[in-house]
């Protein structure tokens, strides 16, 4: 008996030991990954967007747009106040979380050499922006036409009234510039895709006309897609409503479906599977779904916004995706119920990522707050086909430990990553 | 040799004063790292809207972080502050002000 059960155990010990050799991984599909450094000294790199030819561009939030390509680094436009720029607008600025930040190349760009830019500019305040409370239209998505030095010959601002938080506010990061979402995407049927936050104002996420907490959907001359499907009285180029603060957003490749991977408030990170017309569910108004008075007129951090509570007894006083919205859009996905950052999306496409391949990789920044642990990290994430659940996570051995503020594919099929810390990495995998 | 005790005893009492304000540099490190490098980035280098720390003078960063602990706002990330502050003793807070202030 002895004898059988030291046999029983050596077979177990044996068959874990294989189960865990990277060879028997490798056989599983799963792909090697390595991590490489390809710019640094960056200051605050936010999004990456690639032409045809590989030349990449990139933005830096408080500096510009500027490409990278065979033959060096070429900064294309400037904000206020930077230099070394071969163009620069003083109407784009920055300030707290806002700045220059969503990038995206035209699918034509070969022909019509436009790229689209999101950023914060001052020059569509007009009589807003007087306040916290009022309208302030400060965040714009800019169609750049570059020549062949890559110098802009044309700006024309196609979206002008995605919301902007002016002034501080008595909110955790409560700084002006929270909250602009601005990550750009072009979909697979060719429109833009542009983000938005809700500000810090508590009435803007779930408001029928003001461009804040939704994703839109347009041309590139910033018109609605005729075939959004917005609540009536709704402004027509909202794809979707009711979101917090939109950063993730890309299309699955076997459906072409909309994903996006919002950061939660102290709860509930959340990747949602987007649905025409649909509602995030973030409501942050007060006196509704039995909250009371909130700090500056927005609940967003309570019921205790100045220490931390458990992120369950957060989420159920102030939920990311409130069920009282019948329009609502459930996420597949809550980060089991914490929030890290999570701040950008890209698919995985292309067989070198083996099983991983149509996997959603997913950017987390990392906050540690009220006892969650930090968890800066790349997670791969299987969504299920219905795109209401996942069936797997895991994290992607990078062997970075860094604040990861954007995920792009290349058309190398690379994954590439910018950090808060002022890199980006091409992340490769290999079969 | 009234002189020398005199000359001793200012000494000591200069490097006593001294290394009481003054900070573990290693100490303040290994605080560092529990918490603040979450926002602030890799040896105070700062990121995003957080601040950069590295260099600052010590008794600013000594005022900044009581400031915070006594739950008094300064800026537009007191909130996040103040939580982060109020359970930093002054040994750490002094230890964090030395570590913050050698990174250059």
């Amino acid at each position: 008996m002895l004898k059988k059960s030291k046999l029983l155990s050596a077979a177990i010990v044996a068959t874990a030991a294989f189960m865990a050799s990277p060879s028997h991984a490798d056989t599983m599909g799963t792909p090697k990954i390595s991590a490489m450094s390809i710019l640094n000294g960056l200051e605050n790199p936010w999004d990456m967007a690639f032409a045809p030819n590989g030349d990449m561009f990139f933005t830096e939030k408080c500096k510009g747009l500027s490409v990278k390509t065979g033959s060096g680094v070429v900064n294309v436009l400037g904000m206020k106040g930077s230099k070394g720029y071969s163009s620069s607008n003083g109407d784009l600025f920055c300030s707290g979380q806002a700045g220059m930040m969503g990038v995206a190349v035209d699918p034509n760009f070969n022909k019509n050499r436009r790229v689209y830019v999101a950023s914060t500019s001052d020059k569509y305040h007009g009589s807003g922006c007087k306040t916290n409370f009022e309208k302030c239209d400060g965040n714009i998505v800019m169609r750049l036409t570059l020549d062949k030095n890559m110098k802009v010959t044309d700006r024309t601002d196609i979206i002008k009234d995605i919301q902007y938080k002016p002034f501080e506010s008595n909110h955790p990061f409560g700084g002006p510039g929270a909250h602009n979402g601005n990550r750009l995407r072009f979909g697979p049927d060719g429109y833009l895709w542009a983000t938005t936050g809700d500000r810090h104002r508590g009435v803007v996420p779930q408001s029928p006309k003001l461009l804040g907490g939704n994703v839109l959907r347009v041309n590139t001359d910033g018109e609605a897609h005729p075939g959004n499907k917005p609540p009536r009285g709704f402004d027509k180029r909202m794809y979707t409503y009711g979101h917090r603060n939109v950063q993730g957003i890309d299309f699955r490749p076997s459906d072409g479906r909309a994903f996006t991977a919002e950061h939660g408030p102290w709860q509930n990170d959340e990747i949602t599977a987007l649905v025409n017309g649909g509602n995030g569910g973030w409501d942050p108004r007060p006196n509704v779904a039995g909250r009371g008075d909130c700090p500056d007129k927005y609940c967003g951090y309570m019921p205790n916004q100045k220490e931390g509570m458990l992120p369950a007894a957060r989420a159920a006083f102030m939920p990311m995706s409130d069920e009282r919205f019948k329009d609502l859009m459930p996420p597949a996905w809550n980060n089991n119920g914490l929030s890290q950052g999570t701040g950008s999306a890209a698919f995985l496409k292309g067989s070198n990522w083996g099983y991983w391949e149509g996997r959603m990789a997913v950017g987390i920044m990392g906050i540690g707050f009220g006892g969650t642990p930090s968890g800066m990290r790349i997670d791969v994430v299987d969504i299920a086909k219905d795109g209401k659940s996942i069936k797997s996570v895991i994290h992607m051995p990078t062997g970075l430990t860094k604040r990861f503020r954007g995920l792009r594919l290349g058309p190398d099929g690379a994954l590439y990553a910018a950090v808060d810390e002022g890199e980006i990495y091409k992340i490769t995998a290999a079969k | 040799m009234r002189s020398l005790y005199f000359s001793v005893a200012i000494f000591m009492s200069f490097f006593c004063f001294n290394f009481a304000k003054s900070g573990d540099i290693k100490a303040g490190e290994t605080r560092y790292a529990q918490n603040c490098g979450n926002c602030h980035g890799p040896a105070g280098m700062g990121l995003a809207s957080y601040p950069k720390l590295k260099g600052k003078e010590v008794p600013y960063l000594v005022d900044r972080l009581k400031t915070y602990r006594a739950g008094t706002k300064v800026g537009p990330n007191s909130s996040l502050m103040i939580m982060m502050a109020q359970p930093l003793s002054d040994a750490e807070i002094n230890n964090l002000a030395a570590y913050l202030n050698a990174q250059k």
